[in-house]
């Protein structure tokens, strides 16, 4: 079988940025004729750029579990509340549609985001050919549901805003919240440094 | 050599010839989406981004939220929920905060109205490139519909043990997040593009 005909292979480029089509591009230092956004055939350095994303995502996904991202001051005690004892607190109260909610959008998306961003930046290391239609599919998805996750952040931001009732109750915010939003951040960053054609830059599997 | 339709997602060349311009092609390899299918209207785009900004202004000058509990009264607006966390020391989170519900929406909408409208006129608009780059930059971040999310969440938590009473700015919000949903869908770059191209002819 032949290999199939790319853009790379026929010396074509398209902008990422305007969709034009570009022959015979002065890489690398080239500029989309139609938008004046640089063009090149691959993101730069995208494996490197996006492993260290991921990686100082993972290592914030811990304390933004374990710290508080909020804690509830009476004047009796202060209660520290985690993700997950939000969850709990959501759950016990009866609301738990919107426990399942918080849920999935605060532990399960991030935990999935990266663990997802990890098997296939190792598996371009690898280069291997094996499911690049369902590795391609895992990265549409990881793209999709990253936004959800920024969900308790704003939730906090309210809370934090609202409850602030002189000496009865207010709510403080934790560094869990910051770790969060951190965590949030670079995995956003990190889908949008990844290159996913580097998925489909292997020869066929026979 | 016939024209070539590069795809996005896996690099994959297509013979445009194969391909119809006015239906919503998807790459042969990898399933990515090659092509919008051109159809929206100028107009309509520029009404909807109008219709946005109005919202958005509407959405900033109303409060969100008031709560009520041992006869205090808070409110709050989206500028405010950003505040929040910029007064507790936390000015990171609040600059994400406010970057993601009020400087992304607003320079979406800002960036295609100043592309679009003299674009409508039949005049030749300046920036027009840096507008555009921008424009799909800062769509990456502009995150109503979650924000949305957020509050619901944090009304439901607050509900227990306060009375809560929302606010003009929260429907606001919503049909905002409505409108900007759509606007993206209907003012997608190869739209942009095909607008701006049209122009020049
Ligand atoms: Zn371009
Ligand atoms: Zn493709």
């Amino acid at each position: 079988m032949n290999s199939p005909a790319t853009g790379r292979s026929l010396g074509l480029l398209l902008c990422l940025n305007c969709r034009a089509t570009l022959r015979d591009a002065k890489l690398p230092h080239s500029r989309c004729p139609r938008c004046e956004s640089r063009v090149h055939q691959r993101k730069p350095h995208s494996l490197a750029i996006t492993t260290v994303l991921v990686v100082a995502a993972a290592v914030l996904y811990v304390p933004a579990n374990l710290l508080p991202v909020m804690t509830t001051r009476t004047f009796l005690d202060d209660e520290p509340d985690t993700i997950m004892s939000g969850v709990l607190v959501l759950l016990q109260s009866g609301s738990w549609p919107i426990a399942v909610l918080v849920f999935v959008a605060s532990i399960v998306v991030p935990l999935l985001k990266i663990l997802a961003l990890a098997v296939l930046l190792f598996s371009i290391w690898r280069g291997t050919s094996r499911h690049r239609l369902q590795r391609s599919q895992l990265f549409r998805m990881v793209e999709f549901i990253g936004r959800w996750s920024m969900l308790d952040v704003y939730a906090v931001s309210l809370l934090a805003t609202l409850v602030q009732i002189q000496s009865i109750a207010s709510i403080i915010v934790g560094w869990g919240a910051w770790a969060f939003g951190a965590v949030v951040v670079l995995t956003l960053i990190a889908a949008r440094t990844f290159d996913e054609r580097l998925l489909w830059d292997t020869a066929p599997h026979e | 050599m016939s024209p070539v339709i590069v795809c996005p997602s896996c690099d994959l060349a297509h013979r445009q010839d194969s391909i119809r311009t006015t239906e919503r092609t998807q790459c042969a390899r990898c399933r990515a989406w090659l092509q919008h299918p051109d159809g929206a209207a100028l107009d309509s785009a520029i009404a909807l981004a109008l219709c946005a900004l109005i919202l958005l202004a509407f959405s900033n000058a109303y409060p969100l939220v008031t709560m009520q509990a041992n006869g205090n009264s808070r409110d709050t607006t989206l500028i405010g929920a950003a505040l929040g966390f910029y007064a507790q020391g936390y000015a990171s989170l609040g600059a994400l905060v406010f970057l993601t519900t009020v400087i992304a929406p607003l320079l979406q909408i800002l960036a295609l109205l100043f592309v679009l409208i003299p674009l409508w006129r039949g005049s030749r608009p300046r920036g027009q490139h840096t507008l555009l780059r921008v424009l799909m930059q800062v769509r990456v971040w502009s995150f109503m519909e979650v924000f949305m999310l957020g509050a619901l969440v944090a009304l439901v938590r607050l509900a227990k043990f306060a009375h809560i009473a929302p606010g003009i700015a929260l429907w606001c919000c919503v049909l905002l997040m409505l409108c900007l949903s759509e606007l993206t869908s209907i003012t997608s770059p190869e739209q942009l593009w095909r607008w701006v191209e049209r122009s020049r002819e």
